[in-house]
């Protein structure tokens, strides 16, 4: 997957700041929000079920304060992705122990027809385990930080 | 399962269809995310499986045998199966659970997603 084709999954109304749920059902909940507020979905319930049951199989945590929460659902019909960050940071059952304070939320029809789906969750697994990108990542407070952060790091 | 309709109920089925489908997958495995116990999984599965009505799941069952994935999401009144256009009248009757509406062209069934 070529950098600036996953960069340009990236949007600012699928940007959340300020995630203050402390369980991971309630990190979920607040990631899908913006699909339902920019009509992406229909309804919240399915999509949150199925990553649910992802979850309930492993955390999709990597450990270092990341988690790719992921699924394919009939929920939506292009791969989306949604950037989620905890300031306080949240159990998430991480394979390390330690809090999660940046999510990447992962959706994808099951059509996919570019299949882009398995490359972007193998990119973004591969830039977070680079230590200063996912350091300077871990700073950001605000979109513009982020993508500024994460286009420099791609460089 | 509580307050789902049937087709709700058969997009989770073959979204969690797929999930195990992908976890067994040795490319999927390799990113590395942890598995711990897809028995969970099937039995979800098997859950969906005794919720559904016999007759909504051996058409799903029936189509599966030809179609990889039974069910398409339907935008715009476009089946994203097969980008055949559907009759407008079709959304409608999609939200009685009564039928299951299929693709004329590619056999699927519809599932409105707008």
């Amino acid at each position: 997957m070529q950098n600036q084709l996953l960069l340009g999954y990236f949007r600012e109304h699928l940007f959340v700041a300020d995630i203050d749920a402390d369980t991971t059902a309630g990190v979920l909940g607040q990631l899908v929000e913006p699909l339902l507020k920019n009509s992406l979905i229909k309804n919240k319930t399915i999509i949150l079920e199925t990553l649910q049951k992802r979850e309930a199989l492993g955390s999709t945590s990597i450990g270092r304060n990341i988690a790719v929460p992921h699924c394919r659902t009939l929920a939506v019909s292009e791969v989306i992705i949604v950037v989620g960050i905890s300031p306080g940071g949240v159990d998430f059952n991480a394979p390390d122990g330690e809090p999660v304070n940046l999510f990447f939320l992962i959706v994808a029809p099951p059509q996919d027809t570019h299949n882009h789906y398995l490359p972007i969750l193998g990119k973004i697994v591969e830039i977070v385990r680079n230590d200063d990108i996912r350091a300077s990542l871990l700073q950001c407070g605000t979109y513009g930080e982020f993508i500024e952060t994460l286009e420099e790091g791609l460089r | 399962m509580a307050g789902k309709s049937q087709l709700e109920l058969l997009v989770q089925y073959q979204d969690l269809v797929l999930m195990l489908q992908e976890l067994r997958d040795e490319a999927v495995r390799g990113i590395g995310f942890q598995v711990e116990n897809l028995s969970r999984l099937e039995e979800a599965i098997q859950e969906l499986e005794r919720a559904l009505h016999p007759r909504y799941l051996r058409t799903f069952q029936r189509i599966a045998a030809r179609q990889h994935r039974p069910i398409a999401p339907v935008s715009r009144d476009v089946c994203l199966g097969c980008f055949a256009r559907q009759p407008t009248s079709y959304k409608a009757r999609a939200w009685d659970d009564s039928e299951l509406i299929t693709c004329e062209q590619c056999g699927r069934i519809l599932y409105w997603i707008d």
